[in-house]
C-alpha cells in the first residue's frame, strides 16, 4: 500500500551549543515546555497533519531518545503499516558509515522509504519548536506543481545574514539560494523543512552520494544542485510560531514564551492541535500552605512549598519552603531545597540544589546570562552559581562557580 | 516456563455499592467515579493487581458502564493489552430478555465457562469502591500459607458514620467479621457496630476450582449473594481466613465521604501513602501543564494538568482541565474535570461533576458537613 507522503525526521544533531544539557542525550530529546521533549512537536505535527509514517534518523546519544519514542504509542504512531521507526546508521554488506551529513542520512535509508512507495517525502528537523500543519504545506506543493518546496519564515532584514535565504519571484518560485550571505537579497529564511517529490529526491541523493567533494548536506549540496538544473522549486510561507532552540538562551526564551501564549503565539492549550508526549504517570501536583505561585506552569508530581514566579516546572519538581524560583526552567525530578534561590536559568533533570544555594541571577544591565545546570548534578548547600556558568559536575557546599 | 507473574487472575465488580453515591453514579458506575485529581476509582485496584503481577483481569459490568469502557479502552495504560490474558470487560449477556445480574454470584455464574478455561490456580476478586495501593501477591502468599479455602481482606477501623446512618435504608451491604486467630468464625451484614471493628474490604482470594464448584452449587440453588449464601452459610465447613490490611485506604461511602477522602489527600503523608510503593496508572489525556496566570493565589491544593488558574483557590482538589477565572474564589472544593468557575464567582464546599460551569458572580456554598453537589454539565 503506497503512502502519499511520509516524513523523515533528522534527529542526529549533537546540539553542542546546549552543552551541559546534551551531554547524555540528543538535542531532540531535550525537555521543553513543562512536559514535552522537543521531538514531540514535529511528531505531533505529523500525526495532526495525517502523516502516519515517520523515520527518525538518530546518531548521537540515542539511548534516551530511543526509549522515549518506544513503539510510538503516545503519538498514535504504533501502526500496522508505517508508524514511527528509529533509524540509526547500520552495517551494510559494503561496510558501514556514520551519517556524513543530512542528505547522506536520508540516502542511507532509501530502502526504508521505498517500502512505503510514497509520492512525497517531507524532511523535518528535530530541533525546532513549531506548530505546523504539514498537509497545508503539501497542498501548496501540489498546487504549484513543485518538485521541491521549502518552508520559509520572514525574518528581520538585519538578521537575515544568519540564515539560509530563498530568493523568490512573485509566484514564490525560488530563483536563488543564499547560505548565510553578507549581502542578503531576501529575508525569507529556510526553516529546514522540505517537501520533495520522491523520484526527484532519490535521483539527487544518488547523484550527490557519487560526488566525492560533496558534504552530503541539503543546504550546501542538494538545494544548489536542484537550482543548477532549473527544477520547479517553491517557497512556502509559514507565519506561525517557529523557534530554533539550538542555544541555551533561545531554549530558555522559548520556554518563557510558553508562559505567555497570548503574545508569543506558542499556544499549548490548543484542543485542535494537541502536542502529545510520553506521560510521567505521577499524581496531580501539590501547592502547599504559604506557597506563592505566579505566572507559571506546573505539571504532575510537583510539590511547591516555596515561591515560584514566571517559571516552568517539569514533572516531579520539588520546591521546598523558603526557596525562590524565578524566571527559571526546572526540568523533571529536580529538588530545590529550602532557602535556595534559583533565578533566570535552566536546571536540567534530577538535579539537587542544596539549602540556601544560589543559582543564576536576575538580569541587571549588560548581565543577561542564563545559568545552566546539567542533569544529575548535586549543588551543595550555600553554593553559588553565577549567571554565566554552565555546570555539569557536582558543586561542593559553599563553592562558587562563575 | 519462566513466569514472574503470580498464579492468579483478577475479577473486579465495578458496580458494587453504586447505591451509596446515587448522585455520582447517575451516568456512570462506582468504578468510574473520578477520584484524587486525575484518577478513576478502578485505577487503584486495577493498578494494584497489575503491580502484583496479575496479567489477566476480568471486569464484570452491570449497568452504566459506557464511561468505564471509555476509560479503560484496550487496557493499554495498565499494561493489560496482552495476547494471553489482559483486560476482559464482560457486559451483561443479551439473551431473549437481557438479564442483568443482581449479586456477585450471578455475575460469576455468567463467566463460568470463561473461568473453567483459565489456567491460573487462584482467583482474586475485588470491588472498586476503595482506593488502595494493595499488594495482592502478599495476600495470595498468606492464603497459600494458611491453607485457607477463602481469604478475605479487612481493616480494623470504626465504621464510617455515613455507613452507619444509612445501614437500614441502604440496598448496599457491608460486612463485619468475628475472628478467631485469623479464622473468620462469624460474619454480620450491616452491623450496628460503633467501636473499632473488622471491616471487610470486599477483596477475596480463592482457588479457581473451588470457586467454580461453589458457584455451580449456589447458582443451581438460586443463591445470589456470595458473602451471605456461600461464605456465611458455610463458615463451619470452609476455612475462611481474614487478612488484615494496614495501609492507606479511602472508601467511598457517600457524598460527604467522597468529599472528605479527596480532601484527605491534601495531606502529603496521605498522598504519599496512597501512591506508594507502586504507581497507579490511569487514562492519559495529553493535557498541557497547569498554568497559573499573574493574579492567581493558591494555597494547599492538589491540581492535575490542563488547569488554568487566574483566581483564588484554597484547600481544594482540582481535576484535569479546571478553569478558575479572574476574581473567582474557590475554597474547600472538589472540582472534577473541566469545571469552569467564571469571573467573580465565589464557591465553598462544592463538589462539581464533569463540565460544570459556575457562571460569573454567582455565590454557591455548602458546609463542611454537607458539601453541595453540582451534577454533570449543569450551569449554575
Amino acid at each position: 500500500m503506497a503512502k502519499e507522503m511520509i516524513a523523515m525526521l533528522l534527529a542526529g544533531g549533537q546540539g553542542s551549543r546546549l552543552y551541559a544539557l546534551t551531554q547524555k542525550l540528543a538535542k531532540p530529546a531535550v525537555p521543553f515546555g513543562g512536559k514535552y521533549r522537543i521531538i514531540d512537536f514535529p511528531l505531533s505535527n505529523c500525526v495532526n497533519s495525517g502523516i502516519d509514517t515517520v523515520g527518525i534518523l538518530t546518531q548521537y546519544q540515542p539511548l534516551v531518545l530511543n526509549e522515549y519514542i518506544g513503539n510510538g504509542q503516545p503519538w498514535d504512531l504504533d501502526r500496522l503499516h508505517g508508524g514511527v521507526h528509529v533509524l540509526p546508521p547500520y552495517q551494510q554488506a559494503s561496510g558501514s558509515d556514520w551519517y556524513k551529513g543530512t542528505a547522506n542520512a536520508i540516502y542511507q535509508n532509501i530502502s526504508f522509504i521505498e517500502r512505503y512507495n510514497p509520492q512525497y517525502v517531507i524532511i523535518l528537523s528535530g530541533d525546532q519548536i513549531c506548530k505546523q500543519d504539514y498537509s497545508d504545506f503539501l497542498k501548496f506543493h501540489k498546487e504549484k506543481g513543485a518538485e521541491f518546496s521549502v518552508a520559509v519564515m520572514e525574518v528581520p532584514w538585519d538578521e537575515a545574514s544568519r540564515f539560509g535565504l530563498m530568493v523568490t519571484d512573485d509566484n514564490d518560485k525560488i530563483t536563488e539560494f543564499q547560505e548565510k550571505p553578507k549581502n542578503p537579497k531576501s529575508n525569507l529564511a529556510s526553516m529546514g523543512i522540505y517537501i520533495f517529490n520522491w523520484d526527484i529526491l532519490k535521483k539527487y541523493l544518488i547523484e550527490d552520494e557519487a560526488d566525492p567533494n560533496s558534504e552530503n548536506d541539503f543546504g550546501n549540496n542538494i538545494i544548489p544542485n536542484l537550482l543548477r538544473d532549473g527544477r520547479n522549486m517553491y517557497a512556502y510561507h509559514f507565519n506561525g510560531y517557529w523557534k530554533d532552540v539550538g542555544t541555551i538562551s533561545s531554549l530558555w526564551e522559548a520556554n518563557m514564551e510558553v508562559l505567555d501564549p497570548e503574545h508569543s503565539g506558542i499556544n499549548l492549550f490548543d484542543e485542535n492541535w494537541k502536542i502529545y508526549s510520553r506521560n510521567s504517570g505521577m499524581t496531580g501536583h501539590q501547592i502547599k500552605k504559604g506557597a506563592v505561585v505566579e505566572n507559571s506552569m506546573i505539571t504532575d508530581g510537583c510539590y511547591v512549598a516555596g515561591t515560584v514566579k514566571h517559571s516552568i516546572l517539569f514533572a516531579g519538581v520539588k520546591v521546598e519552603e523558603g526557596a525562590v524560583v524565578e524566571d527559571a526552567v526546572v526540568m523533571g525530578g529536580t529538588t530545590i531545597k529550602a532557602g535556595a534561590v534559583v533565578q533566570h536559568c535552566i536546571v536540567a533533570e534530577n538535579v539537587v540544589i542544596g539549602e540556601n544555594a544560589v543559582v543564576g541571577a536576575m538580569p541587571s544591565g549588560e548581565e543577561k546570562g542564563v545559568a545552566t545546570v546539567g542533569s544529575n548534578v548535586y549543588v551543595g548547600d550555600n553554593a553559588k552559581i553565577g549567571p554565566n556558568a554552565m555546570v555539569s559536575n557536582n558543586v561542593k557546599g559553599g563553592e562558587e562557580q562563575w | 516456563m519462566v513466569n514472574s507473574n503470580v498464579d492468579a487472575l483478577g475479577i473486579i465488580f465495578p458496580n458494587s455499592r453504586d447505591g451509596v453515591v446515587p448522585e455520582l453514579v447517575g451516568e456512570r458506575l462506582m468504578a468510574s467515579i473520578p477520584f484524587a485529581g486525575r484518577y478513576r476509582m478502578i485505577d487503584f485496584i486495577l493498578s494494584s493487581m497489575v503491580n502484583s503481577g496479575i496479567g489477566n483481569v476480568s471486569i464484570i459490568v452491570r449497568k452504566n458502564y459506557h464511561s468505564l469502557m471509555d476509560h479503560l479502552g484496550s487496557g493499554r495504560e495498565w499494561d493489560l493489552t496482552r495476547k494471553n490474558g489482559g483486560l476482559n470487560i464482560v457486559p451483561p449477556f443479551a439473551e431473549k430478555t437481557i438479564k442483568v445480574y443482581n449479586g456477585r454470584l450471578e455475575a460469576l455464574a455468567s463467566i463460568l465457562d470463561f473461568l473453567r478455561d483459565q489456567k491460573e490456580k487462584y482467583v482474586v476478586m475485588s470491588d472498586a469502591d476503595i482506593a488502595v495501593n494493595f499488594d495482592f501477591s502478599a495476600m495470595i502468599d498468606a492464603h497459600v500459607k494458611s491453607g485457607a479455602d477463602v481469604t478475605m481482606a479487612y481493616t480494623k477501623e470504626k465504621l464510617p458514620e455515613a455507613v452507619l446512618a444509612e445501614r437500614q435504608e441502604s440496598t448496599e451491604f457491608y460486612y463485619t467479621l468475628t475472628l478467631d486467630e485469623g479464622r473468620v468464625t462469624g460474619m454480620e451484614i450491616n452491623a450496628k457496630d460503633t467501636d473499632v471493628t473488622n471491616y471487610s474490604m470486599g477483596i477475596y482470594v480463592v482457588e479457581r476450582e473451588l470457586l467454580i464448584k461453589q458457584i455451580t452449587y449456589a447458582y443451581t440453588h438460586g443463591f445470589v449473594n456470595f458473602e451471605r449464601d456461600i461464605l456465611m452459610n458455610q463458615l463451619d465447613k470452609l476455612n475462611v481466613q481474614a487478612y488484615c490490611y494496614e495501609g492507606y485506604i479511602a472508601r467511598i461511602t457517600g457524598m460527604k465521604g467522597y468529599f472528605d477522602e479527596n480532601m484527605r489527600l491534601l495531606e502529603e503523608e496521605n498522598l504519599d501513602a496512597l501512591f506508594s510503593p507502586s504507581p497507579i496508572y490511569t487514562k492519559i489525556r495529553d493535557d498541557n501543564p497547569t498554568r497559573y496566570i499573574t493574579g492567581a493565589k493558591v494555597e494547599n491544593i492538589m491540581a492535575a494538568d490542563g488547569c488554568v488558574i487566574e483566581g483564588e483557590v484554597e484547600n481544594s482538589v482540582l481535576f484535569r482541565g479546571v478553569k478558575v477565572a479572574k476574581g473567582a474564589k474557590v475554597k474547600n472544593c472538589v472540582l472534577m474535570q473541566d469545571t469552569v468557575v467564571e469571573e467573580g464567582a465565589n464557591i465553598e464546599y462544592i463538589v462539581s461533576d464533569k463540565n460544570v460551569t459556575i457562571t460569573a458572580g454567582k455565590e454557591v456554598k455548602g458546609t463542611d458537613t454537607f458539601p453541595v453537589y453540582v451534577a454533570k454539565y449543569q450551569k449554575v
